[in-house]
């Protein structure tokens, strides 16, 4: 364990955290990720819920009725927005959290984070609401208003402000300088989603800066920082070759996922050229992430007896090889243009997107809250059976989410695409691998609900550590 | 050893440098081309007046289009030329009648006639983006074998109409859609002049029919569908 740093600023004893153990929390304005994490974790299940919901709308018949109050759009909207809310919120946790240990001071200011979590909270609560009432820009992912955008942005920016100012005052470190470089990154393509673009086209190609560049762009580099954080702190590793891995495999990320993006250019009225540097740099994408998994598991070889935390290394390898199955082999699947043809638009891309996003960025988020959680609650050493049990259970519901709603898109592809049956008729065909995704998430929603009640609940392990 | 921080660090920024460099000169590349592509000339108000309908109705998030969007219902990009206007008009203005069978509903979403205009300029456009023929169940090939299913040679005057404005809920032959009973015995039923006042006016043939109006349809074209259908007889 790394010795604390000198610190003496008096706790404030916040709701549901014991007092600092400055030995565990070494600077006081770590505190602030509590809060963070268990908006993000509350949010989660709120998200994984209204999916259920949106599993009965695809497996059964919602009536006429029904489906006039309470529009299937609607709540799609709130799922995937609560998914962006939760995760954002998990990322800024994070960083206030590694921070102050990495600068080696205190957060520049705590009532500006604190501020900007009320901010961004009230806004994602404002969005929830206008959705019901059809307050939209009617634009997937990106749907929130004008107005609230802009309160993302000047939240985004005093977030901003808040982390540079605590790094150029302290210490530089290679973690910190990825960190920020993703988030200012990850701000600015905020930016290209909030204009009225006249062209459907072109609206739908900056969309994509938005929300690809996220995800294999600026996302990466932010969870390669938290990821490299979590790994000097558990495993014994020097600090130096975690960075160095660090460079080489955002690096790749970078270099695979910037003209990558072309793979989301196929069919939207761009020129053709994008197919080729699309295909090619697209394919390459699961490169870094097998660099990532074969980098893990060396590490847990050479220094399997230091690893002094089970629960945070089992969620950081699972990280590594969800991002691989479900980014990676599901995202090469059907990125090459001779494929994607026929499979663009389909359930096929439901399936990686759920694969992907809890494999690489909810997994992520999970290894940091359970890094960091118990010691804000004042535990050293957390009992690991039930958060295992509840990693075991996310991870196979998902998994089996997934194959259902792949199995539901093969037929679809099949049917409506190559067939050229109606797109209800290969619906009726795909209804039964709804019901089994409905199975799967009811499942999902049950390991989730026992990991959030652990992590606030959980004991002190009477084992050595 | 070459694997230094140092060299790891130049490594990170030359490929990022190399790919971010190939991304934006195809960015530019696209911002040359996309005017021929998508038609711009034909970019008009309307058009872009029915782009703000599709997004105030929440259309995407059911729907895709280009692909893009949500799962839950049909891809918009060809829809103008699957279902034409007269379809589009059935599904946006009664949903509650046009998809009254069918296993997914859609919601009834308050569309005025102004904005239902509007929309069918928008989807018209999108049509025919140049996208290289995507998606693949509507191209021009997928359309055409369809079409000689339906039709065998050649299409008269009727069988076109028909299938302009009838297919997308009635079968023929085994071929169409099934929101509404399949006509291939309709003849037995009704003649020509009946089929053709159906169409314009459904509850003065069949009290209580939840099949939707189509006034708009001219009368040759009715009358020319009430020949088609009439001729049709299942009875052999």
């Amino acid at each position: 364990m790394s010795t604390p740093f000198t610190t003496m600023s008096p706790s404030t004893g916040g709701l549901g955290m014991g007092p600092r153990d400055p030995k565990l929390v070494p600077y006081a304005s770590q505190r602030v990720a509590y809060w963070y994490f268990v908006s993000a974790l509350a949010l989660f299940t709120l998200q994984v819920i209204v999916g259920l919901w949106l599993a009965i709308s695809y497996a059964f018949t919602i009536p006429q009725s029904v489906v006039d109050v309470l529009p299937f759009g609607m709540t799609r909207a709130m799922h995937t927005n609560l998914l962006v809310l939760w995760m954002l919120l998990g990322f800024m946790g994070g960083t206030y959290y590694l921070v102050p240990e990495e600068a080696e001071r205190e957060i520049y200011s705590v009532k500006l984070a604190y501020f900007q979590l009320l901010a961004f909270l009230a806004t994602g609560v404002a969005a929830l609401v206008g959705f019901t009432f059809g307050w939209t820009q009617g634009r997937p992912l990106l749907e929130i208003p004008t107005p609230l955008d802009f309160i993302v942005v000047v939240g985004a920016l005093i977030f901003l402000f808040n982390v540079a100012m605590t790094v150029i005052k302290g210490k530089k470190t290679a973690i910190l300088g990825m960190l920020l470089g993703g988030l200012t990154f990850l701000a600015l393509l905020y930016l290209f989603g909030m204009p009225f673009y006249r062209n459907l086209s072109i609206d739908w190609f900056y969309w994509w800066w938005v929300v690809h560049l996220w995800v294999e762009g600026a996302w990466e580099l932010v969870t390669a920082a938290i990821l490299a954080f979590v790994l000097i702190k558990i495993t014994g590793v020097d600090r130096k070759v975690i960075e160095k891995y660090l460079y080489i495999e955002t690096a790749l990320f970078l270099f695979t996922g910037l003209a990558g993006t072309g793979h989301h250019y196929y069919w939207l009225g761009a020129p053709r050229a994008w197919l080729w540097i699309g295909g090619i740099f697209s394919a390459m994408e699961v490169l870094p992430i097998i660099a990532m998994v074969i980098d893990s598991f060396l590490t847990q070889r050479r220094h399997g007896i230091a690893i002094n935390n089970k629960v945070v290394w089992t969620f950081a390898l699972g990280t590594a090889v969800g991002h691989l199955v479900g980014a990676g082999v599901f995202g090469f699947a059907h990125t090459l243009p001779q494929i994607n043809y026929y499979t663009h638009g389909s359930q096929i891309t439901a399936s990686h997107g759920h694969l992907a996003f809890f494999g690489a960025y909810a997994l992520l988020n999970l290894t940091m809250f359970w890094y960091a959680m118990p010691r804000l609650r004042g535990i050293s050493q957390f009992r690991s059976s039930a958060a295992l049990w509840g990693f075991w259970i996310m991870c196979l519901s998902i998994l089996g989410i997934g194959i259902a709603m792949g199995v539901a898109g093969v037929i679809q592809t099949y049917v409506e695409r190559v067939m050229g049956e109606g797109f209800m008729t290969a619906q009726g065909y795909m209804q039964l691998w709804f019901k089994v995704v409905l199975f799967f998430g009811v499942i999902m929603l049950g390991g989730l609900i026992l990991t959030f009640w652990n992590i606030m609940t959980g004991k002190q392990s009477k084992e050595q550590q | 050893m070459f694997l230094t921080n140092r060299n790891a660090f130049f490594i990170f920024l030359g490929g990022t440098a190399i790919s971010l460099a190939i991304f934006l000169w195809l960015t530019v590349d696209t911002h040359r081309q996309v005017d021929a592509l998508t038609h711009a000339e034909k970019l008009s108000d309307q058009v872009v007046a029915g782009k703000h309908v599709w997004e105030k109705k929440n259309c995407n998030e059911c729907h895709t289009i280009l692909g893009f969007g949500v799962y839950y219902a049909p891809d918009m990009t060809r829809v103008y030329k699957r279902i034409g206007p007269a379809g589009i008009k059935a599904a946006v203005m009664s949903p509650e009648v046009t998809f009254a069978s069918s296993i997914r509903k859609m919601p009834n979403l308050g569309v005025t006639e102004q904005e239902n205009a509007d929309l069918t300029a928008f989807l018209e456009w999108v049509g025919n983006i140049d996208n290289h023929d995507w998606p693949p169940q509507d191209t021009e090939e997928a359309m055409s074998a369809s079409q000689r299913r339906l039709a065998g040679a050649g299409l008269s005057r009727g069988a076109s109409a028909f299938q302009e404005n009838c297919i997308r809920c009635h079968s023929l032959g085994g071929s169409g859609g099934s929101n509404g009973p399949a006509l291939d015995s309709i003849g037995d039923k009704y003649n020509a002049g009946t089929i053709s006042r159906l169409i314009a006016e459904p509850a003065s043939v069949q009290p209580g029919s939840r099949m939707m109006a189509f006034p708009d349809i001219s009368e040759s074209d009715r009358q020319a569908i009430g020949e088609f259908l009439a001729k049709q007889g299942g009875g052999q």
